[in-house]
C-alpha cells in the first residue's frame, strides 16, 4: 500500500468514527468538550488542556429529538440534538452552543432538558462585529464561556496558553487553505477523499490533524501533477458531506476545485492577528469574518465573493447545497443565483437533508448539470 | 353566561376599537404624507426601538404589519409565489416572503404602502429579520441600520449586553441624523417616553382584566390591538386610545358584558402569531365551543415601563423570542394563574423557527406546573398553504373534552 493510500485512509477512518476518536481521547483521562457549529472558539478550549471535539451532528434517523423541535427545523441541529439524547457524547464535560442562527438558539434551549448530564455553555456573538462595542461583546462572550468551561472541568484559563493555542489554530487554518489548493493539481483524490479531510479535523486535536495533512501534502508533492479532465466546480452552503452526494459528484467526474461551505474552508478564511491579549486577539478573528450566511452583511459580500471563486480557480459551474430548513441559507441563495447568472455562471441548487436516504432526484440533476457545463 | 356587545356600525368614534384602528391605518397615511412631502420614511421591524424614529419625527412603516394584513385579507399566497418565482424557498417566513415580493412588484391592493428610503432593523425577535432586510437593502439600494440584540441565553439580561445594546441605540441615532438630516433632542425623548408608559401602563392594565370571570373581552382583540403596542407606543394617541380600552374593560367587568360574544366556558391561553389567513376559522373554532383565548404572551411582552434610556435599552433586550425557555415559561405561567387558564393553545408555525424551536418542551413544563393541558397545532402566520382546518378542529376538540373531563363533565 502506497503511502498515499495509507494517509488517505487515516483521514477517513477519523472522519467514520467520532465515536471512537472521542473514547479514546477519554480513555486518555483527556477532558471532551463537545463543540456544536458555527464559529465556536475552539482555541479557548484547546488552551485549558481540553480536547475541543466538533459534531455537526449525523446522518441518522431522528427518533427522540422530534418530541423537542418540529419536523421544519434543519436536520443538523435535530441529529446533533439525537446523539446527545441517545448518549453518543457520554463522557464529555460540556458542550458549547453559539447562536448564530435561530434554530442554534433552539437547540441551546432544547439541550438543557434532553440532555441533562452534559451542561450547555452559550456562545452569544453579535452582529455588529466590527466596531469596537462589537468586539468587546464578543469578548464578554468568551469571557462567560471560559467561566463556564472552568465549572464544567475544574481547569483553569491563561491568556498566555491562549496565544499558544492561536498560533496552533492560525497554522492548521494555513495547512487547510494549502491542501484546498493543492487538491486542485491532483484530480484523483475524489470529492469522498476530500471531505474525509476537511471532517477529520473535528474529532482531533488541531496539531494532529495539521500533522496529518502536512503529512498527506508532502505525499502528494511527491507525485507527478496530474492533468484534470474533471468538470471543475465551487460547492457553497453550510454542509456537504453526504457521502451519497460526494459519489455522485466523483461518478460524474466532477471536482470540488474550492469550496464556501460552513464546515469545510468557511472556517479557515481568517486568521487571528496579534493583539494584546490571547481573547482580544480572538475577538479581532471573529470582527474580521465574512462571507457566511449566518454573519450580518448589508452588501451580501458572499454573492461576489462565491463569483470571485468560480473565477479565480477557473471553475466551471457552482453546485449550491442547501441543507433543508437552513433559512440564512435560503436566503442567500437568491443573491448568489442573482450574481452567477449576471455573469452567466452555471448553477445547480441541491438540496439535503440528514436523514435522506434515496439521492437518485439529485443524481439526474447533477447529471443534467453535467451536460450543461460541458 | 356574559352578555353580548352588540356590533356597532358604523362604529363609534369614541370606542378604543375605532381610535386604535385609526391609528393603525394612520401609520400608512402618515408615512405617504411624509414621503409627499419629500421627506425620507423608513421599513421598520416590528421590535426595533420605536422611540428613535419617533423622538427624530421620521415616518416609518411596518412590513410585518402589512404582511399580515395581506395575508389576512387573502393575498398571502399570491406574493409568496413571486418571492418563491425569484428562488426564495417556501421554508421561508411567509411575512419575509410576501415583503420581499411587495418590494419587487411595488403594488398589493390589500395594503400598499410607501417605498422606503431607510431600513431600521432589529433582530430581537428572530434572526430572519437580518436576512430579510439584507435583501431588501440589496434589492432597493438604499441603507440598512441594524441593532443587534442577540437572545439571551440566561434569565437576566447582563451588563455586558447592556453596554453592547445602549452603543448600538446612540450608533443608530447618529446614523439616522445624518442621513435624514433630523435631531435627536432630549426634550422630545423625554416626552416620547412618558406616552410610552402612558400605553404601556394602559395596556397592562386593559390587559389583566381578563382576571375577571367571565373576561370582558375576547382574546383575539389582543392580537390586533398588539400592532398598536409595538408600533405607536410612543405617540399621544396611543396612550389615550389604550386608556379608553381599559375604561371600556372595566365598564364591561361593571356590566357583565364582554366582547366575546359567546358564553364563556373555557379560558385558554393562545402561544404563537395568529393564523391570519384564517382568522376566521380559527377564532370560531374557539368560540363555538364557549372556549375563551383570554389572554396571550402579548398580554405581559408589550408592557414598556422603563424610566430613563438605560431602562429602555434594557426593555428591548427583554421581549419575547430574546429570552430563554426559563424566563418565557415563568412569563407564561404568570399570566396563566393570573387569568384562571385552563388550558393551552399553541400554534406550532411553520414561519417562525424561533417561535417553534424550543415551544414543545416548553409547553410540558407549562403544563406541569399549572396543571393544565397543552395542544398544538400545525399553521403559519401568513401563508395559507401551512394550516388545516380538520387539524385544528381536532386539536381544539381534543383540548375542549380534557378541559371538560377536568371539570367533570362528562
Amino acid at each position: 500500500m502506497s503511502d498515499l493510500v495509507e494517509s488517505l485512509q487515516a483521514f477517513h477512518k477519523i472522519a467514520s468514527s467520532p465515536k471512537e476518536q472521542l473514547k479514546n481521547y477519554l480513555a486518555q483521562d483527556k477532558k471532551v468538550v463537545i463543540c456544536a457549529p458555527v464559529y465556536t472558539p475552539e482555541e479557548i478550549v484547546h488552551a485549558m488542556g481540553i480536547i475541543p471535539f466538533g459534531t455537526w451532528g449525523a446522518d441518522i434517523e431522528i427518533k427522540e429529538a422530534k418530541t423537542y423541535f418540529p419536523a421544519f427545523i434543519c436536520s443538523v441541529m435535530q441529529s446533533v440534538l439525537e446523539l446527545g439524547i441517545r448518549g453518543d457524547f457520554e463522557g464529555a464535560s460540556a458542550i458549547i452552543i453559539p447562536s448564530l442562527c435561530d434554530s442554534l438558539k433552539c437547540l441551546g434551549e432544547n439541550w438543557k432538558s434532553s440532555v441533562e448530564n452534559i451542561p450547555f455553555i452559550p456562545m452569544v456573538y453579535p452582529q455588529n462585529r466590527k466596531a469596537d462595542f462589537g468586539k468587546a461583546f464578543t469578548k464578554a462572550g468568551y469571557e462567560r464561556v471560559i467561566a463556564d468551561l472552568e465549572k464544567a472541568t475544574g481547569l483553569s484559563f491563561d491568556d498566555a496558553k491562549l496565544k499558544a493555542s492561536i498560533e496552533i489554530y492560525n497554522e492548521h487554518n494555513d495547512v487547510m487553505r494549502q491542501l484546498s489548493d493543492c487538491l486542485n493539481d491532483y484530480p484523483e483524490i475524489t470529492a469522498v477523499d476530500r471531505n474525509a479531510i476537511f471532517q477529520s479535523a473535528f474529532y482531533l486535536e488541531k496539531s494532529e490533524h495539521t500533522a496529518l495533512v502536512k503529512g498527506l501534502i508532502s505525499e502528494l508533492t511527491k507525485t507527478e501533477k496530474t492533468k484534470s479532465n474533471k468538470i471543475k466546480i465551487v460547492t457553497t452552503g453550510i454542509l456537504v458531506d453526504a457521502e451519497d452526494l460526494l459519489k455522485i459528484l466523483d461518478d460524474n467526474d466532477i471536482q470540488i476545485v474550492a469550496d464556501n461551505v460552513a464546515s469545510e474552508s468557511r472556517q479557515y478564511h481568517v486568521d487571528a492577528k496579534p493583539a494584546e491579549t490571547g481573547l482580544d486577539s480572538l475577538a479581532g478573528k471573529f470582527a474580521d469574518m465574512d462571507n457566511c450566511s449566518v454573519l450580518f452583511n448589508v452588501d451580501k459580500a458572499i454573492a461576489q465573493y462565491t463569483v470571485d471563486l468560480v473565477s479565480k480557480y477557473q471553475a466551471n459551474g457552482v453546485v449550491f447545497v442547501i441543507t433543508k430548513f437552513c433559512d440564512p441559507e435560503e436566503f442567500d441563495y437568491v443573491m448568489i443565483k442573482k450574481a452567477c447568472e449576471e455573469k452567466n455562471i452555471p448553477l445547480l441548487l441541491v438540496e439535503i437533508d440528514r436523514q435522506m436516504t434515496n439521492y437518485e432526484q439529485v443524481r439526474t440533476a447533477v447529471e443534467t448539470f453535467k451536460e450543461i457545463l460541458k | 353566561m356574559s352578555n353580548e356587545v352588540k356590533k356597532k356600525s358604523p362604529p363609534d368614534p369614541n370606542s378604543a376599537k375605532f381610535k386604535l384602528g385609526k391609528i393603525a391605518t394612520d401609520a400608512y397615511v402618515d408615512a405617504q404624507a411624509a414621503k409627499d412631502r419629500g421627506e425620507m420614511i423608513g421599513w421598520c421591524s416590528s421590535n426595533f426601538p420605536v422611540e428613535i424614529p419617533e423622538t427624530l419625527g421620521l415616518a416609518v412603516c411596518y412590513p410585518e404589519n402589512q404582511a399580515a394584513g395581506i395575508a389576512a385579507r387573502g393575498g398571502g399566497e399570491r406574493l409568496c409565489n413571486i418571492s418563491e418565482d425569484d428562488g426564495y424557498s417556501n421554508d421561508i417566513c411567509a411575512y419575509a416572503r410576501i415583503s420581499l415580493a411587495y418590494a419587487k412588484t411595488k403594488d398589493a391592493p390589500e395594503q400598499n404602502m410607501p417605498a422606503p428610503d431607510f431600513l431600521l432593523c432589529c433582530n430581537n425577535i428572530c434572526n430572519c429579520m437580518i436576512k430579510w432586510y439584507e435583501n431588501l437593502a440589496k434589492d432597493l439600494d438604499i441603507p440598512m441600520i441594524i441593532i443587534d440584540i442577540p437572545f439571551n441565553p440566561d434569565y437576566e439580561v447582563s451588563d455586558a449586553q447592556v453596554a453592547y445594546v445602549k452603543a448600538q441605540f446612540l450608533e443608530a441615532i447618529k446614523q439616522l441624523e445624518e442621513l435624514t438630516g433630523k435631531k435627536w433632542t432630549e426634550e422630545k425623548f423625554q416626552e416620547v417616553m412618558e406616552y410610552s408608559g402612558r400605553t404601556s401602563r394602559a395596556w397592562l392594565a386593559a390587559t389583566s382584566e381578563a382576571k375577571h370571570t367571565p373576561s370582558p373581552f375576547n382574546g383575539f382583540d389582543l392580537l390586533n390591538h398588539m400592532a398598536v403596542m409595538v408600533t405607536a407606543r410612543g405617540k399621544k394617541e396611543a396612550a389615550e386610545a389604550m386608556e379608553v380600552l381599559h375604561k371600556e374593560y372595566l365598564e364591561n367587568v361593571e356590566t357583565g358584558n364582554s366582547t366575546f360574544r359567546a358564553e364563556e366556558k373555557h379560558r385558554i391561553m393562545f402561544e404563537g402569531i395568529a393564523c391570519w389567513p384564517y382568522l376566521r376559522a380559527t377564532s370560531t373554532g374557539l368560540k363555538s365551543r364557549g372556549i375563551n383565548m383570554v389572554t396571550t404572551i402579548y398580554a405581559d411582552a408589550f408592557g414598556f415601563i422603563y424610566d430613563d434610556f438605560d431602562g429602555m435599552v434594557k426593555a428591548y433586550c427583554n421581549v419575547p423570542n430574546a429570552m430563554n425557555l426559563e424566563n418565557a415559561r415563568d412569563k407564561r405561567v404568570k399570566l396563566i394563574k393570573a387569568n384562571h387558564v385552563e388550558g393551552l393553545l399553541v400554534h406550532t408555525n411553520r414561519s417562525c423557527k424561533l417561535w417553534s424551536g424550543f415551544m414543545a418542551e416548553m409547553s410540558r413544563q407549562i403544563s406541569a406546573e399549572c396543571e393544565i393541558p397543552h395542544v398544538a397545532f400545525d399553521g403559519d402566520q401568513a401563508d395559507p398553504r401551512n394550516f388545516s382546518e380538520a387539524q385544528y378542529e381536532t386539536r381544539v376538540q381534543g383540548l375542549t373534552e380534557i378541559m371538560e373531563s377536568k371539570k367533570g363533565g362528562c
